[in-house]
């Protein structure tokens, strides 16, 4: 659903992700980790199309997203870290411009649906101004699921939102994935990342330093029970300095293969 | 970036007055800007190169125009006063811009910045952060108005062969001049900020400075200009006479008219340090009266309002239905049409046209001419101007819509709709108002002025024309150097970009003078010839319609292929 090839992003000599490789399949789940700077979010700029790459290809549902970005647009609800929304237009209005957008058939049937999961049906004719952060962030959900898009991207997904609302996030992007789609999400929360995800693929100055499943992770890590905060701080710690024997193979590649 | 400014000072140091030993706060922004030069220098040497031009031709212009009047052998005697009440009359009537823009710009910069939690979170004494801020709202507000001054002053000090001590005076003089509306207009928007209904300062604001801006506008109307075309050469001379004794020494402009002519003797008026006196109180006061109100929580009417609407599902609108069969570019229309509805700052922008399309009506319906070859010669002039004053409005209406997107560009740009749709959706939004007013104003003139039906066709396209190439211009530009961070629309056009868009826009408009002075010539040697239904009218229709679409597709390409490619707004 999400093939990333020798994605290269560069800022005059800078690189922000250089040549990294990233698969998500139908049905998976994948945490994208990495310390602040890491590259996650320039790789899910890319992935969305706010961003050029400099180099390498970028597929969604198999359209590219250079040559056919409308097509692949479709394909993707994307929820970014800032959750921003026009602050002018009501809840009902916003999703029903995106309906639009999206050619949703039905939209306000679908856009009453998600505004009631959200608990935001009573507020839903609100400027969205008048919102608190959180429920933004829930907005901003109902707007990128709206479509029932093949792939979700989300960028930060727990940013603002309650223990309530956290867990429904949770509960929605798995229940996603579990329908067959799609879903790439980056975080800072561990425990998010170790629940949730069935891959998690570990940045770290703009390339991959691990990937694959937990126990993937734990084996290339010595084994024992390390929990993912453990793995993911040695990871960035190593590969400050280099590759770390274990994640070499992973380094630039994460397609669900196994880390040597 | 902390460290080496020194601002944290070091455990030992916290117990000593931080502000002895950190560097300026303005050091530090000017250190951000020479950042920021260095990341585009090209769109700052464009920008300024553009504004060098202007400032170049304002000068040049002022200085022939100095000299001519100088050597008028009707007003020569009274040149002089005539000239200083000119020159009090032109800074008075910035002033007054200066305090229109700044009521909403002092609640960006005083309340809003996004800076400020963390400035006041340093070990600085807040007075010192809000004289920053005071610099920076005096500079959102009334950099511009000087920037158009100080050519002025050149023209006229170079006109009168000035010592060189002028020039600083003079400059002085109006920076110190401007200084007093941006403190008066800044210490209403804090009275605003405690008094307006919650949630609405904002819209307070906009409304107080739209009273004023219409204000200025009808004022300036009632004066009745086209009298003087009206009046025999002694009736001009004694109106000239009055004009030059008209006295304004005990407020700011006649303060600052005084320093200059001074200065252009080669003097020092005791209204210099006067003035600058009492601008450094008036700024340092504000200041102070920011910090306070800052602190004492005069934030009520900044939060949002929680209006209970009804909670229904409410059916879109009649008028959106059409549009949305128009699929993505009709959903961005009907979106962008309620933000337009909704936004103070958007809405006020058709206020100020309207009442600058009212000004223009009455003004050509009170022009009263005898002949129709005289008329016709009005008219001439009328369909020159039409094209310029839709420059005028198309910045403030065309050029902004693309960046009124703001940091919901992020909508667009991952969503299922390309960079062409988007522009289509601007155009289609941005076109109704500017083609409504330009058709219009060419039926309105074309009736009132009662001129031939040749003149009277050339009046209706030059408006139809005008209005289509400058919404392109301003949405092809506005996509192509968008300003993503600004808070209203009528920041927009305070860059690099909105001066492009006026210099080819004023183009645009002496180029289609250019065209339509055949039709016009024609009609004034003879009003009965069918200029349309010649082959060079033929000719000169069919280039007219070439220019427009040749600015139009241009402004529009170019745009696309910005926009496309820039990665503005995404961070």
């Amino acid at each position: 659903m999400i093939e990333v090839e020798r994605l290269v992003k560069r800022y005059g000599r800078q690189s922000a992700v250089d040549g990294v490789s990233l698969v998500v399949r139908p049905g998976e789940v994948v945490a994208l980790l990495g310390p602040n700077g890491a590259g996650k979010s320039t790789t899910i700029r890319a992935i969305t199309g706010l961003l050029r790459p400099t180099a390498g290809r970028v597929r969604v549902c198999g359209h590219d997203l250079l040559r056919a970005p409308l097509a692949a647009k479709a394909a993707l609800g994307y929820v970014p870290d800032r959750p921003y929304l026009y602050p002018k237009l009501t809840a009902r209005e916003l999703l029903r411009f995106v309906a639009r957008l999206r050619r949703v058939p039905d939209g306000d049937r679908r856009a009453d649906a998600w505004l009631e999961a959200f608990g935001l049906l009573a507020v839903a004719n609100e400027l969205i101004e008048t919102y608190s952060h959180g429920m933004r962030q829930k907005l901003t959900f109902a707007a990128a699921l709206l479509a029932d898009p093949p792939v979700l991207v989300v960028d930060e997904p727990m940013v603002g939102l309650d223990p309530r609302a956290a867990r429904q996030v949770r509960e929605l992007m798995r229940d996603h994935a579990d329908r067959g789609h799609a879903v790439l999400l980056t975080t800072h929360a561990m425990d998010v990342a170790e629940s949730l995800a069935d891959r998690v693929v570990v940045m770290h100055l703009g390339r991959i330093a691990a990937s694959g499943t937990m126990s993937d992770l734990r084996a290339g890590a010595g084994g024992g029970e390390a929990g993912l905060e453990d793995i993911f701080l040695r990871l960035t710690e190593e590969s400050a300095s280099g590759p770390p024997p274990w994640g070499a193979n992973a380094r630039d590649r994460a397609d669900g293969g196994r880390p040597a | 970036m902390i460290p080496a400014t020194g601002v944290v000072p070091a455990p030992a140091a916290v117990a000593a007055p931080a502000a002895r030993t950190a560097p300026s706060l303005v050091v530090l922004r000017g250190r951000a800007l020479r950042h920021a030069w260095r990341r585009a220098p090209g769109r700052y040497l464009v920008g300024g190169g553009l504004l060098a031009l202007v400032a170049w031709g304002t000068a040049v212009l002022v200085e022939r125009g100095v000299r001519w009047i100088d050597a008028y052998p009707l007003i020569g005697t009274i040149a002089d006063a005539a000239l200083r009440r000119s020159v009090e009359a032109f800074v008075t009537v910035l002033v007054l811009a200066v305090a229109f823009s700044v009521l909403t710009t002092a609640i960006t910069t005083l309340y809003t910045a996004a800076d400020l939690p963390l400035l006041l979170a340093w070990p600085l004494p807040a007075a010192r952060v809000f004289r920053l801020k005071v610099l920076e709202t005096y500079l959102g507000s009334a950099a511009l108005p000087a920037l158009l001054t100080l050519p002025v002053l050149v023209g006229l000090g170079v006109a009168r062969s000035a010592p060189w001590s002028y020039y600083p005076q003079a400059a002085l003089a109006v920076l110190a001049l401007y200084a007093l509306p941006v403190a008066v207009g800044a210490l209403l928007a804090l009275l605003l900020m405690r008094v307006a209904p919650a949630g609405r300062v904002k819209e307070a604001a906009t409304a107080a400075s739209v009273v004023l801006a219409a204000g200025l506008v009808v004022g300036l109307r009632v004066l009745r200009p086209e009298q003087l075309a009206a009046l025999t050469p002694e009736e001009f001379e004694v109106f000239l006479q009055g004009f030059a004794s008209l006295r304004l020494d005990a407020s700011p402009p006649g303060w600052a008219g005084e320093a200059i002519w001074q200065a252009l003797a080669g003097g020092v008026s005791p209204a210099l340090p006067l003035l600058l006196g009492v601008a450094w109180v008036a700024m340092a006061a504000l200041g102070r009266i920011a910090a306070w109100a800052y602190q004492a929580g005069w934030v009520r009417s900044l939060d949002g309002s929680w209006r209970r609407r009804d909670p229904r599902r409410l059916p879109a609108a009649w008028w959106e239905r059409p549009l949305a069969r128009w699929g993505a570019p009709g959903a961005v229309v009907v979106k962008d049409v309620r933000l337009l509805m909704r936004d103070p700052s958007q809405w006020s922008q058709l206020l100020v046209l309207l009442a600058l399309a009212g000004v223009y009506l009455v003004s050509t319906a009170s022009v009263e001419v005898e002949g129709q070859r005289f008329r016709d010669a009005l008219g001439t002039l009328n369909v020159a101007f039409l094209g310029f004053l839709l420059a005028g409005v198309g910045v403030r209406l065309a050029f902004p819509v693309v960046s009124l997107e703001g940091e919901g560009v992020w909508f667009l740009r991952s969503g299922p709709i390309g960079v062409s749709g988007v522009l289509a959706a601007k155009f289609a939004h941005a076109l109704p108002p500017l083609l409504l007013l330009g058709l219009g104003l060419g039926v309105a003139q074309a009736t009132l002025l009662d001129v031939s039906t040749n003149l009277a066709s050339a009046s209706v396209v030059a408006g139809a024309l005008a209005a289509v190439a400058v919404t392109a211009l301003g949405v092809g530009l506005g996509a192509a150097y968008p300003r993503f961070d600004a808070t209203q629309a009528a920041e927009v056009p305070v860059s690099p970009g909105g001066l492009l868009y006026m210099t080819l826009a004023l183009l645009y408009a002496a180029g289609l003078t250019v065209l339509l002075a055949y039709p016009a010539w024609t009609t004034l040697v003879d009003p009965t010839l069918p200029v349309w239904a010649s082959p060079a009218g033929r000719v000169t229709a069919a280039l007219a319609v070439g220019w427009t679409l040749a600015f139009a597709a241009g402004a529009l390409a170019f745009g696309r292929w910005r926009f496309a490619r820039s990665e503005t707004g995404v961070d």
